[in-house]
């Protein structure tokens, strides 16, 4: 950034000016830098002032107590999308957490480099990158076609389909970083290899797979292609009955939005507003648990 | 570090329980949710109610709203049924209803003898509604547009590319025709619409019918042609286009007051795209034994010339007394109470006679 001006006063031939080339290079060089990031926030900003201008006026308590209107209706809220959404993720978390934390500690811990480890490894950076929309036709062609209906665990499928790479490799990457000396130090005095991964590694490493975990999770929220032809969508609240299409936030914007009837539209606008919001609670919040001072 | 030992161990507790949890469900899902039966025997979940039905379907996104809105009213006054409907497209409905995922289907081309051999011929098609197709334009000096037969044909052939052309200009005496480009905008997904749009076209022009034929997507000649997604996507693209002209649903052009042009009918009449305009056009089709008509190009001096009819796919026969009794209550209250919702949600009701129709094709249900 600045150079220090205080080398200019301090004496012989250090002085700042603009005149000089390089110092006026550099000025506007800093100025372009700010400038540019300024600018690529831009979309990030205009489109979190649209979501207010245009959600913020349907909220209100009861958009997340009632069931989503029929067309031509007025009132209606969008309290069984957002239930079903949370829903949804909960499945997914249950189905992809395990799956990809254990993974994790048998890559970070066990697999090393070898055949096996840089397998799995490959092929959950091919998942990350893998379109959300083939994770509903795995979701579709698994749950849905063989159990004969639309689902809830259809979408939590698809969705933990998404998440797993995520959770795993980040995972990974915190356990890795735990410095050596303290695995030392574990199997020095005395402990297994379990006790050392149990009580020493992953706790140490726990704020860094909690944030993958909640990015996974921030991820998964917002995806629609891979819910449309798995959980589908529902008029109704859930009734506890995982077997049963459930209605999704992502999926409702998906159909309100291309509405002929105005309220629809607006409540469309009220649900991203919504989705939005839990995504950047999602995303703060792993922000906050990084940031936490650690214990050790 | 002892608590933090504690909870690591219970995390882990936590996650060896959910893995037999999960072993458990994979297991007993199959059987339980196998038949997407009378929620009784679903899932043993805690709030189910036995006597609640639950009927699923899936389909057509062209009368989704009034389903929806349909479903919704009769569900208030039924309590114990509840109707799930959600806009696929017809054709991801048809193989939905095939396949049993759904307990009905909905579909703006009805089906084919192909799809109906597919289903075993376990399926009665029932007309529920009908609506029309508009021709939406961008010219913002010309308040009544009159289309000749020649005329739509031509521009979607790509044969004519100005607004000012003569064989446009001949119908429109006293219309300022700008020296404008047409811009003919089309669905790019897949769509009913478009089936019953280049249906249409296909009885009006030989051209057509040699040339891009009838289908869901077809290759748009005109070589201005622009696609845009869904009827909101190409009323978008049509609002923001100067000289742009698009198809689309008539609750569109409806609900955002769009310009659409009068149209030539078959007998030769120009005719507005009223809802009025469009119901003569059904009346002056005969509906067969099996319900499946289309007015590719309808009778008649009144009649506007884009209209369909649009079928919901029931099982003749569902196995299931309470199932099959209650979308036959579902479809009665549709047929009866429910055709009032049509007008106000700018669909077309359906004519008397063809109502009486379609109740006795639904008492079949079994």
């Amino acid at each position: 950034m600045a150079p220090p001006t205080t080398a200019g006063r301090a004496g012989n031939n250090l002085h700042l000016s603009l005149g000089n080339s390089r110092t006026l290079l550099d000025r506007v060089l800093t100025l372009l830098a700010i400038g540019l990031s300024l600018f690529a926030l831009f979309p990030l900003l205009s489109v979190l002032y649209m979501l207010l201008v245009r959600g913020g006026e349907l909220l209100s308590p009861s958009l997340f107590t009632e069931l989503t209107p029929g067309a031509g209706m007025e009132g209606g809220g969008i309290g069984n999308a957002v239930l079903g959404t949370l829903i949804v993720v909960l499945i997914a978390s249950v189905l992809s957490l395990p799956l990809g934390l254990l993974a994790a500690i048998y890559l970070a811990e066990y697999a090393g480099e070898s055949k096996l480890g840089t397998l799995v490894r490959f092929a959950g950076k091919v998942l990350t990158g893998m379109p959300s929309i083939l994770a509903g036709v795995f979701a579709y062609a698994l749950v849905v076609v063989t159990m004969g209906s639309f689902s809830a665990l259809a979408g939590g499928v698809a969705m933990s389909v998404l998440m797993v790479p995520t959770v795993m490799l980040t995972a990974e990457q915190a356990l890795r970083a735990v410095p050596e000396k303290m695995r030392m130090a574990a199997l020095g005095m005395g402990a297994t290899r379990m006790e050392t991964t149990l009580r020493v590694v992953v706790p140490t490493a726990l704020p860094g797979i909690l944030t993958g975990v909640m990015l996974a999770l921030a991820r998964a929220a917002g995806e629609t292609a891979p819910l449309l032809f798995t959980a589908l969508f529902s008029d109704y609240w859930f009734e506890g009955r995982l077997g049963s299409p459930i209605a999704s936030l992502a999926v409702l914007i998906y159909n309100f939005s291309g509405s002929p009837f105005p309220h629809l539209v607006k409540l469309a606008w009220a649900a991203s507003l919504i989705l939005v919001f839990l995504v950047l609670v999602l995303n703060v919040g792993a922000q906050l648990i990084i940031r936490r001072p650690q214990e050790f | 570090m002892r608590h933090l030992d504690r909870s690591v161990r219970t995390l882990f507790a936590l996650l060896s329980l959910t893995l037999m949890l999960m072993a458990g469900c994979k297991k007993g899902a199959p059987e339980g949710s196998g038949a997407p039966a009378t929620g009784s025997e679903a899932t043993p979940a805690k709030a189910a109610e036995p006597s609640t039905v639950t009927l699923q379907g899936s389909g057509a996104s062209f009368p989704a709203p009034l389903y929806s809105r349909w479903f919704r009213e009769f569900s208030t006054k039924n309590p114990h049924i509840r109707v799930n409907y959600q806009a696929t497209g017809s054709g991801a409905g048809i193989k939905a209803f095939t396949a049993g995922q759904t307990d009905f289907g909905a579909s703006d081309s009805a089906m084919t003898d192909e799809e109906l051999k597919q289903a075993h011929g376990n399926v009665v098609l029932l007309p529920m509604t009908a609506g029309h197709i508009v021709l939406a334009y961008n010219l913002p000096d010309v308040k009544v547009l009159k289309l000749s037969r020649d005329a739509y044909a031509g521009i979607f052939l790509g044969e004519i590319t100005n607004w000012n052309d003569p064989r446009i200009a001949s119908e429109n005496p006293g219309v300022k025709l700008p020296a404008t480009a047409i811009t003919p905008v089309n669905r790019s997904d897949g769509s009913g619409t478009t089936f019953v749009f280049t249906q249409h076209l296909s009885a009006i022009s030989e051209k057509w019918k040699k040339g891009p034929g009838t289908g869901k997507s077809v290759n748009w000649p005109a070589k201005a042609a622009v696609g845009g997604a869904k009827n909101d996507g190409v009323a978008a693209l049509v609002q923001r286009t100067p000289g742009a002209i698009g198809y689309i649903e008539y609750v569109f052009a409806a609900t955002s007051n769009q310009p659409t042009a009068m149209l030539q009918n078959k007998a030769g009449k120009y005719v507005a795209p009223t809802p009025e305009a469009a119901a003569a056009a059904l009346s002056h089709v005969e509906l067969p034994a099996d319900l499946r008509a289309w007015v590719t190009d309808p009778e008649g001096d009144d009649s506007y010339p884009i209209a369909t009819y649009t079928w919901l796919l029931a099982k003749k026969k569902y196995g299931d007394k309470t199932k099959a009794d209650s979308i036959k209550a579902l479809l009665k209250w549709c047929l009866g109470d429910g055709q009032a919702l049509s007008k106000e949600l700018h669909y077309l009701p359906l004519p008397a006679n063809v109502t009486e129709k379609v109740q006795k094709a639904a008492e079949t249900i079994e």
